[in-house]
């Protein structure tokens, strides 16, 4: 019988069965577009939408965690309908990931919902980190023979720094940063804002610009000066964005380099994004430079492995895996590579993997999970929640 | 000398620690919100019967539980995340829990960008704290934002 794999994050659900290769990704939110006034839409069925300017959403998460519950079931029995997954809930076993240190209140929304509304047979609560952590283990790990991984879980409301010995998550060490892509998206919008266009209501579109042209920067000072320049002198930084007017370009894309610089043809609306690119992604590594009063991805890196004792802190340098969509940045890793090298304490091998899709290596992770042989031990039977509540969880779940 | 000083401080109002702070913390609200407009459907009138397509072909007797209606979600568990955190340091004082997990202040020194064009920058706006880099960026930053936006 295969076992429904519910990644459920707070920009996006990654769901599938476990005999399918890829999960379906499915963006956590109820969007309302001024184009369609009879309808909203739930999840990817914004797709359909002509016109996405000024949308509207209605999330169920908040800073990272599920507060709107009623909202999150609007979305999962779209998930769960005919139309996507197509799920017999009373014979299918789930397991879904929770964020860390889930409130007490939101663990119980969540099994109330999956037991008493859908009436799964039986739930399995883990984290994308654990996840992460699991199908680490089991591929690069055993090649290297290691047991300690540190997971950099950079998502779109937080990013965790978790750090795993034997696979069990240390949780007294386990550090969260309170900037993720949402916290980018709004700080490029409001720069955009000021500096060229109006854009506060296009939350959809600037989000797809800070996929398309921003980068982490693996020289910042370098950068600095670079797009300090004129165009005419050589400045290699500045891109030209393509706005859509959602009639004849539907998307919006990067000006051709030759074109850059050039007046904009008649139906045109440019942006023109020079320092913007990797000022915006630098917020995770330098989270006060708009006033947030913690340390950045790097930095916090090294002080969570250098909490830990000598012998321990090599293998930690050795295996630090990024996940989360926030991870896809171009030069992330190779940033955080350079940092944690330069700060360490310690002469260690330092080692950054970053998987070929980090945003699906959670689900892969707990897809692997659910076909392992010990994992009926870490599922919770409806019987059992009906006897014992959240306390049934309380061994095997390390949310 | 004391005649320049006090043209300075008679025309510009300066903002005390306070109302920095509070223009600091609205700033990073801004951060964490989903939305800056108002709700495009909110002044239409839904008809509650609007038939949903999904459930026309299935309403046959195997309906057998009643649902719960959003509105019983939304008593039960709808809480803002404020009041969670605020009720978990309440109970579980000594951690670990949200609040002890929460990355520490940087050890490194603060940069500052101009919050004009965003290059670094190394003067300070008198009245308001904001950061400049130079005379023609202070120029935009006093006709654009500088006590501008205050609540």
């Amino acid at each position: 019988m295969p076992k429904l794999i519910l990644d459920n994050g707070g920009y996006s659900i990654k769901a599938g069965f476990s005999t399918a290769e890829k999960p379906r990704l499915i963006p956590n939110c109820i969007s309302k577009a001024r184009s369609e006034r009879r309808r909203p839409f739930i999840g990817d069925q914004i797709d359909d939408c002509r016109d996405t300017s000024g949308l509207f959403f209605i999330l169920p998460f908040q800073k990272g965690y599920m507060v709107n519950a009623d909202t999150q079931k609007t979305i999962w029995d779209y998930c769960f309908g005919k139309d996507v997954l197509d799920v017999t809930p009373t014979e299918t076993d789930i397991v879904i990931t929770e964020p860390h240190f889930n409130f007490k209140t939101l663990q119980e929304a969540v099994c109330e919902l999956l037991f008493e509304e859908y009436e799964f047979r039986s739930l399995c609560r883990t984290s994308s980190s654990t996840s992460a952590d699991y199908y680490y283990s089991i591929t690069e790990g055993i090649q290297k023979k290691t047991s300690c991984t540190l997971v950099v879980d950079c998502g779109y409301s937080f990013t965790h720094i978790v750090p795993y010995v034997n696979g069990v998550k240390v949780t007294e060490s386990v550090r969260r940063i309170d900037v993720g892509g949402k916290a980018l998206t709004n700080h490029l919008k409001e720069i955009i804002s000021y500096r060229q266009l109006h854009v506060l209501d296009e939350t959809y579109l600037i989000n797809q610009v800070k996929e398309d042209v921003c980068y982490v920067s693996t020289d910042f000072s370098q950068d600095v000066e670079v797009s300090k320049k004129k165009l005419s002198e050589n400045n290699t930084i500045v891109r030209e964005y393509v706005l859509p007017d959602y009639s004849s370009i539907r998307r919006g894309y990067i000006r051709k380099l030759e074109e850059t610089g050039k007046r904009a043809k008649d139906n045109e609306q440019i942006l023109r994004l020079n320092n913007e690119r990797f000022t915006v992604p630098e917020l995770l590594f330098h989270p006060s430079d708009v006033g947030i009063p913690q340390m950045g991805i790097s930095e916090a890196i090294v002080t969570v492995i250098e909490s830990f004792p000598e012998p321990i802190k090599h293998h930690f340098y050795d295996n630090i895996v990024l996940i989360g969509g926030t991870s896809c940045f171009p030069g992330f890793k190779e940033r955080i590579l350079h940092d944690v090298r330069r700060d360490a304490s310690i002469y260690a091998d330092t080692n950054v993997f970053l998987p070929t899709n980090p945003t699906f290596y959670a689900w892969e992770g707990a897809k692997k999970f659910s076909q392992d042989a010990e994992f009926s031990k870490y599922t919770v039977s409806r019987n059992t929640y009906n006897e014992k509540g959240l306390n049934a969880f309380a061994k095997i779940c390390d949310i | 000398m004391a005649q320049r000083e006090h043209r300075i401080t008679s025309s510009a109002r300066i903002l005390d620690a306070a109302a920095r702070y509070r223009r600091q913390k609205k700033a990073l609200e801004a951060l964490e919100q989903d939305n800056f407009h108002d709700e495009p459907h909110a002044d239409l009138v839904m008809s509650k019967k609007v038939p949903k397509f999904q459930e026309s072909n299935e309403k046959g007797p195997t309906k057998k539980k009643k649902q719960r209606s959003s509105e019983y979600f939304k008593l039960k568990f709808r809480k803002a995340i404020n009041t969670l955190i605020e009720e978990e340091q309440l109970e579980n004082v000594e951690g670990p829990n949200y609040s002890t997990a929460g990355a520490p202040p940087s050890k490194l020194p603060p940069r500052s960008f101009c919050t004009v064009c965003g290059f670094p920058s190394s003067y300070n706006c008198i009245p308001c704290g904001g950061k400049y880099c130079s005379l023609k960026c202070l120029k935009t930053h006093q006709d654009t934002r500088c006590l501008k936006w205050t609540a």
